[in-house]
């Protein structure tokens, strides 16, 4: 054990010293680059004002009459923010990155964990619990030296987002839950920065641009503006129709698909190609399972939206977490709906287990999670399908039998809703029986079983 | 004279889950005075297709996707690949062959 522990802190120790040399490789870099630029500057090789080393570096791209010379220059005087530093936040900024967009922002608050690598793609094995803005600053740095990269490792919320979108040009929303997606929205049209929204989940993705204003072309591109999120999607949807990756899963190439995309919109949009070229007013659908891609067209800018009409309700940024019902970080979310006599920890359980008292175990995951991974003896009723037939055979099971009655989750909070239903429906003595599993899963491998899976 | 007529339907973004997992189906509306005998139109609108479908083919936990008397929020409905929005919503009178898709809004990445 000592061996491990003196490697894990040697390398943590030769990962600071790596990024003090990356860093210091980066400044150095960047301080040639400038006297390499003046002295470019002074012997006048400048070719439509892009120095040698960008017509060299970005040749590829420029050589296309979509981009050229001119649609380079505007591509590194842009400033791009991506929120979320996920499955669409990786693909998305590294190829911006590539592309020599000027400054890309990237925040998450979130942290490296080993479950994000199969489609997180700036993230490697070594930078779990690294935070992901830093981790994707840093891939993205070791993509492209030339351009400013800054790293927000906060949460953006209402009270610092309008502040740290107004150094942007372009918001690409790269995140994985509704009250954020209604903010980053409200945010685009407050400060008029367009709004490139991508989302995935399991096989299929969705992509599209929402609050666009037309700058360049001629006077009806100009004054071109498309619809909003709240233009198309007035309402939220209720909380328990919306899915999320960690619950219900997504091929990694899926967010992989949708965030090259949106930054191939990105580019497009920011070069100044016409609103009739790019998604808006239009969605992109991808259906990874049968591999079709359509584009359907949407509805123009609502007169009537609440945000962007030229009469607006809403002027300033809301609470989300209130409008939309539900977290924006789920991992946060901690159900207290039990009484503590109904509430039982892992290591009683597993003494109670392990004491041979009658357990109904009562796993109540969805049957892909309980596949994956459950304890021995557990029976399976996700919550979602427990109601009517189901929920009729389970109150047999129970009124029947004179053991306990457990319920389980992954986190502690699902196996609470099934145990108050069950708790309703059972009068007296009875309900003494029924308990939750505090923690769930997570507590039992952290406190009993090490080797079950955490995931 | 009312008539029945033959749609293409389809489901994406999750809505398919409710509906036996189908992402598409062709289904056939009766003469809409023989669904609904009191009904005044001789045409079907997307009113009346989602009670039809709620009726036939709706499992469980109508409330996924419907709500009052259209889809919840958070579908987009689309006739022929284009926003019902722009076609009356509710209001839309089918016509033979109309492809009508309900597509579940994600919000993963």
């Amino acid at each position: 054990m000592d061996v491990i522990q003196r490697l894990e802190q040697e390398i943590a120790e030769l990962k600071d010293t790596l990024q003090m040399k990356e860093q210091e490789l980066v400044e150095i870099k960047q301080k040639f680059l400038q006297i390499n630029e003046n002295s470019t500057e002074n012997t006048k090789v400048r070719i439509g004002g892009l120095p040698k080393w960008a017509i060299e570096r970005y040749s590829r791209q420029i050589l296309l009459p979509d981009i050229g010379v001119q649609g380079q220059g505007r591509l590194m005087a842009a400033r791009v923010l991506i929120v979320g530093a996920g499955g669409l936040g990786c693909p998305a900024s590294a190829y911006l990155a590539g592309a020599g967009v000027g400054e890309i922002g990237i925040i998450d608050y979130d942290e490296v964990d080993v479950t994000n690598i199969h489609r997180q793609i700036l993230h490697r094995e070594r930078d779990q619990n690294l935070s992901k803005a830093q981790s994707a600053a840093n891939s993205l740095r070791s993509i492209n030296s030339k351009i400013k990269i800054t790293p927000y490792s906060i949460d953006i919320n209402p009270s610092n987002g309008l502040e740290i979108a107004k150094n942007y040009d372009l918001i690409l929303d790269c995140t994985d839950n509704v009250p954020t997606r209604y903010m980053l929205n409200d945010i685009s049209v407050l400060t008029g920065i367009p709004l490139i929204s991508g989302s995935a989940l399991k096989m299929e993705g969705q992509l599209t641009i929402y609050g666009y204003r037309g700058k360049g072309g001629d006077e009806k591109e100009q004054t071109h503006i498309g619809p909003c999120y709240r233009c198309i999607f007035p309402r939220p949807p209720p909380p328990e129709t919306v899915g999320s990756c960690s619950a219900q899963g997504v091929a990694g190439p899926i967010p992989g698909v949708i965030g090259v995309l949106q930054a191939l919109e990105a580019i497009k949009l920011l070069v100044g190609h016409p609103h009739t070229q790019l998604l808006v007013q239009r969605m992109l659908l991808f259906d990874g399972g049968d591999s079709t891609f359509r584009t359907v067209k949407l509805r123009p800018r609502s007169p009537a939206c609440e945000i962007c009409s030229d009469e607006p309700t809403i002027t300033k940024l809301l609470d989300y977490e209130v409008v939309c019902q539900s977290q924006a970080k789920e991992k946060d979310l901690d159900l207290h709906i039990l009484q503590s006599e109904n509430r039982i920890s892992a290591k009683e359980l597993a003494k109670s287990l392990n004491a041979k008292e009658r357990h109904l175990l009562v796993d109540v995951r969805s049957e892909a999670e309980f596949n994956m991974c459950n304890i021995d003896g557990a029976v399976n009723y996700p919550l979602e399908k427990l109601r009517e037939k189901q929920f009729e055979e389970l109150m047999e099971k129970i009124r029947s039998c004179t053991s306990y009655v457990t319920f389980v989750c992954r986190r502690g909070n699902d196996s609470q809703l099934a145990a108050e239903r069950v708790l309703d429906a059972l009068v007296g003595p009875d309900r003494s029986r029924v308990r939750d599993l505090t923690g769930g899963l997570h507590a039992w491998a952290r406190h009993v079983d090490i080797d079950f899976p955490v995931y | 004279m009312a008539h029945p007529i033959k749609l293409q339907i389809q489901f994406g973004g999750g809505a398919e889950l409710l509906f036996d997992s189908i992402k598409s189906r062709t289904i056939e509306l009766p003469a809409i005075d023989k669904y609904f005998p009191e009904c005044q139109r001789e045409k079907w609108t997307i009113k009346e297709l989602l009670v039809w479908m709620k009726d036939n083919l709706l499992r469980e936990r109508p409330e996924l996707f419907l709500q009052g008397d259209s889809v919840r929020p958070g579908i987009l409905v689309l006739v022929n690949d284009t926003d019902w929005e722009l076609y009356d919503e509710l209001s839309y009178e089918l016509l033979e062959g109309d492809t009508i898709a309900f597509i579940s809004t994600l919000h993963g990445g």
